[in-house]
């Protein structure tokens, strides 16, 4: 990653800190609807999500 | 007046992440000033630091629109 | 000046500015095509042509003003923009990064130019146009540059993960470039562009509103509402060109992402 396009990396982390949390609460949300609980995969969902858009932003922009 | 308490809550956890991106910035920003060499080794850390932050903003903004 | 004739016919009591205020009735006859949005882009296009035109017409050694200014815009999205950005090879996506950053920022400062006063892209469906311009544009050179396979995989599987990961991070990544990107590019500018708006037409509303209360009290404190106003207005100056400067920046961001073989 060159370092002169820090905004660029910002906005990208976001991007990808969205779409985590879109993709894996939206299948957990999904679940829940399919499954009748009641939010239970939605919260899992979301962690889950969170935890992945992290890894994913330690590998684009975390390793040296 | 309407609406719902939801987005007020979002509105003050909105806060928490807010004052820890500013931190990781400032800290960031000061590392760099003094000793410009170390950028390369500061800013994944910085990067990760706002992922982390970030991710607890966008967190209570999904949570603030679903949770009923 | 719609929003002078909303108070008063509202009557008593203010009423805050609100989305209504963006639905702006047609200009000539009942047709969607000549609303005021709709006529301001056109009229943009034509100002930028002529500007562009003038300004490249007689090209000398020894600028004068008017070919000053025309180079100093084009020379600041070229060395700063797409050179700095894009590195090699930069010179073919000069026309385009010059054309967008022209267009959304002549568009967007038509929220402070008077008599015009409403910034173009706080209608959403034009931000959604032209970050359907460059999703098209930086997937194209993508697939030009590396082929459609390796292109995707180079999207989809990250090297030097462990494979079930994979599961994890294959959707987020197809999710990341082919909805968020151009979703959040067009979102950032109308919610900008929106927002300021909106800002303007509270204060000067307003300060209008107090003006034209019975109270003396309110009366006296209305020059404040309408001084917050035209601070606004160079703040909304200030963010105007920022967000022109942002989408110009992020289209090549991504231009030069779609450019760089990640193995």
């Amino acid at each position: 990653m060159a370092s002169n396009n820090e905004e660029g990396a910002l906005w990208s982390i976001m991007g990808y800190l969205i779409s985590g949390l879109l993709i894996w609460g939206g299948i957990g949300f999904g679940l829940d609807h399919w499954l009748h609980t009641h939010h239970y995969f939605f919260l899992g969902g979301l962690l889950l999500g969170a935890g992945a858009s992290i890894y994913l932003v330690w590998l684009r922009f975390g390793r040296q | 007046m309407h609406g719902t308490l939801n987005l007020v809550g979002y509105g003050l956890s909105a806060i928490g992440p807010a004052i820890a991106t500013g931190l990781i910035f400032a800290a960031y920003i000061n590392g760099v000033a003094r000793q410009p060499e170390s950028r390369n080794v500061l800013q994944p850390i910085a990067f990760l630091g706002f992922a982390l932050a970030e991710a607890l903003a966008l967190f209570g903004l999904v949570l603030a629109f679903v949770l009923k | 000046m719609h929003i002078t004739g909303h108070l008063v016919a509202s009557g008593p009591g203010f009423v805050p500015p609100s989305t209504s205020d963006f639905n702006l009735p047609s200009i000539v006859g009942h047709s969607a095509y000549t609303t005021k949005p709709v006529v301001a882009v056109f009229f943009s296009i034509i100002l930028i042509s002529v500007f562009f035109i003038l300004a490249s017409r007689k090209a000398a050694v020894v600028p004068g003003k008017l070919q000053f200014a025309g180079e100093s815009i084009y020379g600041f999205v070229r060395k700063d923009l797409a050179q700095e950005i894009i590195g090699s090879g930069f010179l073919a996506y000069v026309p385009f990064l010059f054309t967008l950053f022209v267009f959304v920022l002549v568009n967007n400062l038509f929220g402070i130019i008077p008599f015009i006063q409403f910034p173009t892209m706080s209608h959403v469906s034009f931000p959604y146009v032209l970050a359907i311009f460059t999703f098209v544009i930086f997937h194209a050179i993508g697939i030009k540059k590396q082929g459609v396979v390796k292109y995707l995989k180079g999207i989809a599987f990250l090297p030097g993960v462990p494979k079930f990961a994979y599961i994890l991070l294959t959707p987020i990544e197809i999710a990341t470039y082919f909805l968020i990107r151009p979703v959040t590019l067009s979102l950032r500018l109308f919610a900008n562009m929106f927002a300021g708006h909106l800002l303007l037409l509270v204060f000067i509303g307003g300060g209008d509103y107090m003006l034209h209360d019975t109270h003396l009290f309110m009366k006296i404190l209305s020059p404040f509402s309408f001084g917050f106003g035209i601070v606004m207005t160079f703040f909304e100056f200030m963010v105007q060109c920022l967000q022109a400067y942002i989408i110009t920046l992020l289209s090549a961001l991504f231009i030069a992402g779609a450019l760089v073989d990640e193995h």
